[in-house]
């Protein structure tokens, strides 16, 4: 069993990738780390530079979690975090969410309400203590 | 006249072991060699013009007609030499990956049925189509957002045209609506 | 000539005209930024405004957009590493270095400033020599058009480039597509249709070269992976960032304005030479090229724009467009009915000093608009690209069909829009087709002029001197090459590219 993050490099995805470390720490279980981006902005700010990446290992390094950091380009951000969580057979997903306007939802969709009722695992949510946006 | 001396490929195409002529390029050949000869009958059917046109109507096109022709058969002796096309880079292109032709493909469709609507529904509801079309085919699945998104552009731009810039773009099946 | 300058400037500064001057360096900006569209492509796909904007206001807005999309385009390679036009490479070689240290409010800094040093010195070369250019050109008969217009087809096809045998391909089915209408009183390649009667709308041509040829591009190989762009303030340097700059900038000047005022100069070559000389004479500062030396943006920067200054000049007194943004800007001129050269100078003094002092505004925007605005430009690039290259193709095709308002046109947009497609893949200099489609009808008009007034007789062709020392000219640009290849011991010129790879690969090792 393994636990499953999925992390962007903002606050929430930090929030949801150190609840998920704790995770599989106390449970003794390996974590995948899924960042993925749809790559149709030239520039996305959740997608995770060089730095960030090796910074997120040594976090993990020192923790002690066998760790893995996935950095897919796919179609489908959604389905990619449910892919991998199917593909590890995941004990849990742990997700960052924010508040979202009723007008913000009906236009853009909600990532984390499709991963509660598509994943076939418990999805933990987690909330940034912090304001969003870095 | 010129030929082609620059042969050698650049470092990052070489990588790929040998992969033969670009047959892609016989294709543009033939096409340029259609365009040539048309060229040349065509100002061949034209009549000497004015007597005091110095310069025959015709004379141009066959100068022209004649360097496509040539031009397409050094092409093609370029290409048996393995003379490859360098496609063209830019700040979102990456040429490593394969052309995707099933976007193309899209696009394609989406002008095709941009060009059969246009005159009949009028800009403001075929530019509309024409974005979201575009949009969800180059990758965007919100086929809603992009149409609310479509028909504001199109409807902006209509009135932008109309009033501000004073062109009367005909309104098609939304005449007396807009 | 101060005198008209002057009044130049009242206009200028008359509330429409300054506010298509922002609009132009706001646009010209945002689309610099942006990847995948270019100012060729916006003034392409902005040509429908000549239809009932006052030519001054969009000539305004055009040389802001041409100013600002090389303000632009300098930013992203700072920024992102990812140079659009290869007269940015330069750039993003010391800049993204500069960036990646923590240095990139001063990399943007010295752009910008350097630009509009570059952009003010290279503007006043402009005034002064333009007029005088076109005092000397205005006695040349057809004879000597004629062989300038060669010149300038040649130069553009054969110096730029990777392929000579590309480049001529691309100038022939320019120069069919020039071809197609009834000027010479029969109809050519019109296929017996009346819409084609009046040739082929360069609007038309060129928006679907530019926008739709490249949409299709991209789309057919989009990179999907996300860059890393480094996080931005507002720009700013110091003293040392200031005493280190400042000569760079005005070396670069003086390469890139001559270079931009040849034909078929372009800003490549003087960028390349720029970044070699400074590298050369930074002394001390020597270690630094590499890792991000500041001299080496500031110096390309400079030269990159004095270069777009310097286009302007074969543009407005000879009517030559040397790069595909003046080939679009030549379009939009012959749109309302104003043929650039000599005659420009005497037949609408006012519209061409009104324009050359917005230069000077255009370049001041840039500057007060710009250093603030650094970070605001670099949110750009989060825009979703399937909504970037839709928009392209909406306004493409709006563009095309505002023409006539008939489906016919869109046809045509998409038929070119193939060929522009099928040139990006194979390798086809777009350059050589945009100035045949522009150039071929006039240079057949200046041949039977010239033809007509000596009764037929060819040798009218070189009864004139300039006429003479152009096609000696163009002999050199043809044969140099061969001659080059058969000194012994030469492999022949070496390509700009190729230099530039290597100089790269050095760079980064």
């Amino acid at each position: 069993m393994t636990v499953v993050v999925g992390w962007t490099s903002d606050a929430r995805g930090q929030a949801a990738l150190v609840r998920g470390a704790e995770e599989a720490r106390a449970h003794g279980e390996p974590l995948v780390v899924v960042n993925a981006t749809s790559g149709t902005a030239a520039v996305d700010d959740r997608f995770a530079g060089a730095d960030d990446v090796s910074g997120v290992r040594a976090l993990l390094d020192s923790l002690g979690v066998q760790a893995e950091v996935r950095q897919p380009v796919v179609r489908d951000v959604t389905e990619a975090l449910l892919a991998v969580a199917e593909e590890v057979d995941a004990s849990m997903l742990v997700i960052g969410i924010r508040h979202r306007s009723p007008v913000g939802k009906l236009l853009m969709g909600s990532t984390a309400q499709r991963l509660l009722l598509d994943a076939r695992c418990p999805v933990l949510a987690v909330k940034a203590k912090e304001p969003a946006g870095r | 006249m010129t030929t082609e001396h620059v042969t050698h490929d650049r470092p990052d195409i070489d990588k790929h072991v040998d992969p033969g002529p670009d047959r892609a390029q016989y294709g543009l050949a033939a096409l340029l060699a259609l365009i040539g000869v048309w060229t040349v009958v065509d100002s061949a059917g034209l009549g000497p013009g004015f007597a005091d046109q110095v310069v025959r109507p015709g004379a141009f096109g066959y100068v022209i007609g004649s360097a496509l022709v040539v031009l397409a058969v050094l092409l093609a002796v370029a290409t048996a030499r393995g003379s490859r096309a360098e496609g063209e880079g830019g700040e979102d292109v990456d040429l490593d990956v394969s052309t995707d032709w099933r976007t193309l493909a899209g696009l394609a469709g989406v002008l095709v049925a941009t060009i059969a609507l246009i005159d009949w529904l009028g800009w403001a509801v075929v530019g509309a189509l024409l974005f979201a079309g575009a949009a969800t085919v180059l990758g965007n699945r919100h086929w809603v957002r992009n149409l609310v998104l479509g028909a504001v552009l199109s409807v902006t731009s209509w009135y932008g045209f109309y009033v501000g810039l004073g062109i009367p773009i005909p309104a098609g099946v939304l005449d007396g609506i807009l | 000539m101060i005198h008209a300058l002057l009044t130049g400037f009242g206009s200028a500064l008359a509330p429409e005209n300054l506010l298509f001057a922002v609009v132009g360096v706001l646009l010209g900006t945002a689309v610099g930024v942006l990847p995948g569209i270019g100012p060729a492509m916006t003034v392409a796909l902005l040509l429908p405004v000549t239809y009932n904007v006052s030519p001054s206001a969009a000539l305004i807005m055009f040389a802001g957009i041409y100013y600002g999309g090389m303000y632009g385009g300098s930013t992203t390679s700072i920024l992102l590493n990812t140079p659009g036009e290869s007269s940015s490479v330069i750039t993003a070689l010391e800049g993204n270095k500069m960036a990646k240290g923590g240095r990139a409010a001063q990399a943007l800094a010295t752009a910008a400033i350097g630009s509009f040093v570059a952009g003010t010195i290279g503007t006043v070369l402009l005034i002064a020599l333009a007029p005088t250019v076109a005092e000397w050109v205005v006695v040349l008969g057809a004879p000597s058009y004629f062989a300038l217009m060669l010149l300038a087809l040649l130069a553009v096809t054969t110096v730029l480039g990777s392929s000579k045998l590309r480049g001529f391909i691309s100038l022939a089915l320019g120069l069919t597509i020039g071809l197609v209408g009834t000027t010479t009183g029969q109809a050519r390649l019109t296929f017996d249709n009346p819409l084609l009667a009046d040739g082929i709308d360069i609007v038309v041509v060129a928006v679907a070269i530019f926008a739709v040829g490249e949409a299709l591009w991209v789309a057919a190989h989009l990179r999907r992976r996300p860059l890393e762009i480094i996080p931005v303030g507002r720009p700013w340097m110091d003293r040392t960032d200031w005493g280190r700059s400042w000569k760079p900038w005005l070396r670069g000047t003086a390469y890139g304005f001559p270079f931009g005022a040849l034909p078929a100069g372009g800003a490549e070559m003087p960028t390349f030479l720029s970044y070699i000389t400074e590298r050369r004479l930074a002394g001390r500062h020597r270690a630094e090229f590499g890792k991000g030396a500041i001299e080496g943006v500031a110096g390309p920067e400079a030269a990159n724009n004095a270069s777009a200054a310097g286009t302007l000049v074969p543009l407005l007194a000879i009517g030559l467009p040397t790069t595909a943004t003046a080939a679009v800007i030549l379009a939009a001129m012959q749109s309302y009915g104003l043929q650039p050269g000599p005659q420009l100078f005497e037949a609408e003094p006012e519209l061409v000093w009104t324009l050359l002092a917005s230069l000077f505004v255009a370049n001041t925007l840039l500057l007060v608009i710009n250093l603030p605005l650094a970070p605001v430009w670099a949110r750009l690039l989060r825009i979703p690209r399937p909504y970037l290259y839709a928009g392209i193709l909406f306004f493409a095709v709006l563009g095309a069909y505002s023409v006539n308002f008939q489906w016919f046109d869109v046809a045509l947009l998409s038929l070119f829009g193939a060929l522009g497609f099928a040139m990006r893949r194979f390798g086809l200099p777009v350059l050589p087709l945009i100035v045949g489609v522009i150039l071929g009808p006039r240079l057949e008009e200046q041949l039977a002029q010239a033809l007509q007034l000596s009764q037929g007789d060819v040798s009218a062709l070189w009864s004139e001197p300039v006429a003479v020392i152009v096609y000696v000219v163009i002999a050199a640009l043809l044969l140099a090459p061969i001659v080059l290849r058969l000194m012994p011991g030469r492999q022949g010129p070496e390509r700009l590219e190729d230099q530039v790879d290597a100089l790269e690969e050095e760079v980064r090792s």
